[in-house]
């Protein structure tokens, strides 16, 4: 970049957006760093005292009658069988008793071979999901091969151990199929990311977790894996206050995700009542 | 949920006035902050042809207040050997919740009643020591009281016969409830005539 240099050109790093001439803008850069999303730690700015885990510590626990505290109320559930991996999540999102939507998409499409869902703060796992989205496309790009699903959540998992202690509150679990097959992994904003074949986070995940583990085959069909997402879904929504209105479920397979369905659990309710195999 | 006892169990009642008749209605929710744990708990009770007492809040003190009415009401009934006045009613109740002033129950209650001579209609609102309202057009109780307050607001119109009257009871009460995780998974609506009293189940939304 000859010219550039002959004019003083001086850029950031390589995918800098914002151009700035060494010579005529010589302070802006002091004043204004450019925001971009490697150095945006520095931009999530901390409480400008030392030690601001142990003060945030404080706002979730009940000082001084000050307590935000993050219930993860909701239900979501993925669990890997023969075909791939099946996740499916509820729709609310409660503020305390007031239901504040039933239209939450609490599956994050991270990319076409990458799924993560969203339990506990939104904003901290739809940011932070967004951030792993980013890092793993660089390592796309860099690799020229897809990451695994081990990796991409060892990314997201060490990011939010960074932040351990300061109240981020996420429950996600991180879907893929990579070379080694389908994987599922769970992360959580304490640190923990552990790998199994069933999953279940959140208030409902109780009332989920006894459908799933009723009728958990790992040879299932795909048919019979998405009526037990459904059924474990519905079941959740019906007994546990903070969860309902819409089941979503997806499939991901070995050539990617695909969105099998979006419905009301309040019909599959009464229907499954008819059938029989729901008493209310 | 938080720590609050009122919305420890959820619940919710609505009353409505109309052209003598008059309409109460409570959801069937029984549940412990987010675990639902029956669906048939309904909040009304009956004390006389033509009087019946919805109480929400604490489930405990819902059977107990309602029980310990009960028992005032039928030696009303022995000793003046006549039935219950909508008025005598919320008197009672007002007495019996003041009673326990320093160590209150925890239930909300709405009064509702019909004069079958007179077709005279009267709903009233009470709070956990004893507060009774003036005679009200509508009323609401419970932990989404406020969401159907302004449905009920919207609906009510002066003099409503008995068929729209339950369809403003039940549109405001269904509703309402769905912005509400403590509350909903069915509901039940009384219609108090002079004649008759129509009891209704409504199909509602079982999350």
């Amino acid at each position: 970049m000859a010219l550039a240099n002959v004019l003083g050109f001086k850029s950031n790093n390589e995918f800098d957006r914002s151009l700035q001439c060494q010579k005529t803008d010589n302070n802006i850069d002091e004043f204004c760093p450019t925001l971009n999303i490697e150095n945006i730690a520095q931009f999530i700015t901390l409480p400008p005292y030392a030690d601001p885990a142990k003060y945030l510590k404080m706002v979730n626990e009940k000082v001084d009658r000050v307590k935000i505290q993050f219930l993860k109320g909701t239900t979501t559930l993925a669990f890997k069988f023969r075909n791939g991996v099946i996740v499916a999540v509820d729709s609310r999102a409660t503020a305390g008793g007031f239901i504040a939507s039933g239209e939450v998409k609490k599956v994050i499409e991270i990319n076409p071979y990458l799924l993560g869902t969203m339990a506990g703060g939104a904003a901290d796992c739809a940011f932070w999901e967004r951030v792993l989205a980013r890092h793993c496309r660089i390592y796309e790009l860099r690799n020229k091969e897809k990451i695994s699903v081990a990796a991409a959540s060892k990314i997201l998992a060490n990011m939010i151990f960074e932040y351990r202690g300061m109240g981020l509150s996420m429950g996600t679990m991180i879907v893929g199929w990579d070379k080694r097959g389908p994987g599922l992994y769970m992360v959580s904003d304490d640190g923990e990311r552990i790998s199994d074949n069933i999953f279940s986070v959140g208030s409902g995940s109780i009332y989920a977790y006894s459908i799933l583990d009723a009728g958990y085959k790992y040879e299932m069909s795909t048919v019979d894996a998405i009526d037990l997402a459904r059924r474990a879904i519905v079941h959740a929504a019906h007994r546990d206050a903070a969860s309902g209105n819409i089941v979503r479920i997806y499939h991901m397979k070995e050539t990617g995700w695909e969105k099998i369905e979006e419905k009301d659990t309040n019909d599959y309710m009464y229907q499954y009542r008819d059938e029989k195999t729901m008493n209310f | 949920m938080g720590d609050d006892i009122l919305s420890y169990n959820g619940g919710v009642a609505l009353a409505m006035k109309g052209k003598e008749c008059v309409a109460i209605a409570c959801d069937k929710r029984y549940g412990v902050q987010n675990r639902t744990i029956a669906t048939n708990f309904t909040k009304i009770f009956q004390y006389s042809d033509h009087c019946f007492v919805a109480f929400c809040g604490l489930a405990t003190d819902v059977q107990t207040v309602s029980e310990r009415l009960k028992f005032r009401t039928n030696l009303y009934e022995l000793r003046e050997q006549r039935k219950l006045k909508p008025v005598v009613l919320y008197n009672m109740l007002t007495n019996l919740l003041y009673e326990r002033r320093f160590g209150p129950y925890f239930v909300f209650a709405l009064v509702v009643g019909l004069d079958p001579k007179t077709g005279e209609t009267y709903v009233y609102d009470s709070d956990n020591v004893g507060a009774v309202s003036d005679n009200v057009n509508l009323a609401t109780v419970g932990t989404a009281s406020e969401y159907i307050f302004g449905l009920g607001e919207l609906f009510f119109k002066p003099n409503m016969n008995s068929d729209e009257l339950f369809e403003a009871t039940s549109q405001a009460l269904l509703n309402g409830v769905d912005r509400d995780s403590a509350s909903g998974w069915g509901a039940v609506v009384y219609v108090i005539e002079k004649d008759k009293i129509t009891v209704r189940e409504l199909k509602g939304r079982q999350d």
